[in-house]
């Protein structure tokens, strides 16, 4: 599904304005990163996708879905074939690691055998399967933030939004993610990382879309995280 | 199908988890529920005593002792729709109900050459509250000299059953009341505690229904547990309510029908499932709604 932007903006109250006149098209299959300082507003583009967030002027279209006429029912629908990696998780407490990653599938109807062969397939890719059992708040910060997506890929959605994702990783694990993210996107999944991990960014080179105080100001096709010599 | 399981899956997670608050519930709609049938029951009670009572009471009308005015008399009685029944008692028939009632002692009265007792028309009422009325009406009447009955008696019963009805409206307005707002307010406090999990479960793709369902059939669960509780509760108490009362004041008759309070049983636990389900979908949408605005 393409992702478009035409002349967003967002809002939030009168001196608050988190996004301006944003014009981006994301093709399907594509991968991008989002950098920018914090406060530029990558996550309240990333919220836009979802319509956590509606645009305060401008259309956001996702397929052929115009996400401020979409009805609520049809929302859940489009929800689904998108994976969040939200900035703060936001697991579920309640349940168990396992009972994260399934939720989704459970959600949308999957029955029990196949969202069990799925679930323990993902928790085995990420390195989850001895934490299964266990819940949120018993597991570290990395451990979360992989459970964050394994509940975003166990629906193999369309579209992957990631709000950094390896924002809580030591080096090593946030490679293994970011391998993880590539190999989700090369089976072509549109995959949207917001990120401030340079090394990252510099070893993995793909699209680069800069933001700074609601602005896009670069839309590089291989690009670094910083441009060579200010702006 | 596997839906439905996952709901029940996590109707059950709501209830277990806080258990507390669900055994308070449950109890607490247990007690509501009984207040509910046990008023019931009164009235239904005092309803049938009061019948019992009514079908004996009659307006009993001396007439000129002729035997056209004692038909005219009838006849007009029978005319009114608050009259059950209507009957002729000649003398002979006066006596003979004497006789029965007094046994040896009557023989006093035959030994006289002629009958004393004067016939009569007697007159049963369907209400209580129509006696007066009716014994007003055959007054009026030119061929009746007297008329008999036991005024103060039907005036109160009126009174006792209307004020009973009313009283037990009350308690039922009330319990209902109580037992929809103990439900609602459980409902919302478990969903508020879920508050941030909820609108994570909306924002990956689950339907609002998918979401509120297990609350509502929480609330339908404990609404009626509480009322099938209550049911069983008020069934054996009823019965060692009747023990009792039949062992102390055996003269009253109370209802012993097990098909009506079968019957109130099925009633309860009806209202049990509809109060359940009507207060935990009002507190649980709303709040879902409002959770799946976007900014
Ligand atoms: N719900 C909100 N209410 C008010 N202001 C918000 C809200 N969300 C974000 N903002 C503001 O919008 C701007 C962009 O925020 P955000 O999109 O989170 O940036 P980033 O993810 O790049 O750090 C910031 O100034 C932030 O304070
Ligand atoms: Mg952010």
């Amino acid at each position: 599904m393409e992702i478009r932007f035409a002349g967003v903006t967002k809002q939030f109250s009168p001196d608050i304005v988190a996004l301006q006149d944003l014009f981006l098209t994301i093709a399907k299959g594509e991968f991008v990163y989002l950098v920018g300082p914090t406060g530029s507003g990558k996550t309240t583009l990333l919220r836009l996708v979802t319509r956590e967030v509606l645009p305060t002027k401008g259309q956001v279209t996702v397929g052929d879905i115009n996400i401020r006429k979409i009805a609520s029912y049809d929302l859940a629908y489009l929800r689904r074939d998108i994976g969040v990696v939200f900035q703060d998780f936001r697991l579920l407490p309640h349940l168990t690691v396992y009972e994260n990653v399934a939720f989704v599938q459970e959600a949308i109807g999957v029955p029990p055998t196949d969202v069990q062969k799925r679930t323990n397939d993902v928790l085995d890719r990420l390195g989850l399967w001895r934490r299964r059992f266990l819940y949120p708040e018993q597991i570290s910060g990395g451990e979360q933030q992989r459970v964050a997506i394994g509940r975003a890929i166990a629906n193999s959605p369309s579209i992957l939004l990631a709000d950094e994702p390896t924002g809580n990783l030591d080096i090593h694990t946030a490679e293994e993610i970011m391998q993880l993210l590539l190999s989700i996107n090369a089976s072509g999944t549109t995959v949207m990382v917001a990120t401030h991990n340079q090394y990252i960014v510099d070893a993995y080179r793909q699209r680069v879309i800069e933001l700074r105080k609601g602005r896009m100001v670069r839309d590089d096709k291989k690009g670094r995280y910083e441009v060579d010599g200010d702006l | 199908m596997a839906t439905f399981r996952y709901i029940l899956r996590d109707t059950w997670r709501l209830l277990s988890r806080h258990w507390g608050l669900s055994v308070l519930t449950l109890l607490t709609s247990v007690a509501v529920f009984f207040l509910v049938g046990a008023s019931v029951l009164f009235v239904l009670n005092t309803r049938y005593l009061v019948a019992t009572v009514e079908g004996d009471l009659m307006v009993q009308a001396y007439v000129r002792n002729t035997p056209e005015a004692l038909e005219s008399v009838a006849r007009k009685a029978s005319t009114y729709d608050s009259v059950s029944s209507v009957r002729i008692v000649t003398s002979d028939e006066a006596l003979e109900r004497l006789r029965a009632r007094l046994g040896k002692q009557a023989e006093a009265v035959t030994l006289l050459d002629e009958n004393p007792l004067p016939p009569s028309v007697e007159v049963r009422v369907k209400r209580a509250a129509f006696a007066s009325v009716i014994a007003r009406e055959l007054i009026s009447m030119p061929e009746v000299e007297d008329v008999v009955y036991a005024g103060a008696i039907a005036e109160r019963l009126e009174r006792i059953s209307s004020f009973v009805s009313r009283l037990s409206l009350v308690i039922l307005a009330v319990s209902m009341a109580s037992a929809s707002l103990v439900l609602f307010n459980t409902i919302r406090i478990s969903v508020y505690a879920r508050k941030e999990e909820i609108g994570t479960m909306l924002l990956v793709g689950a339907t609002r229904n998918f979401v509120v369902f297990p609350y509502v059939l929480q609330g339908v669960i404990l609404g009626t547990a509480g009322a099938l509780l209550s049911a069983l509760l008020l069934w054996f108490s009823y019965g060692a309510a009747l023990d009792a009362l039949e062992r102390s004041l055996p003269f009253v008759s109370l209802i012993t029908d097990t098909r009506v309070i079968l019957r109130l049983g099925v009633v309860l636990v009806s209202a049990g499932v509809t109060v359940g389900w009507i207060c935990s979908w009002l507190a649980a949408s709303r709040f879902i709604r409002l959770a799946s605005r976007s900014l």
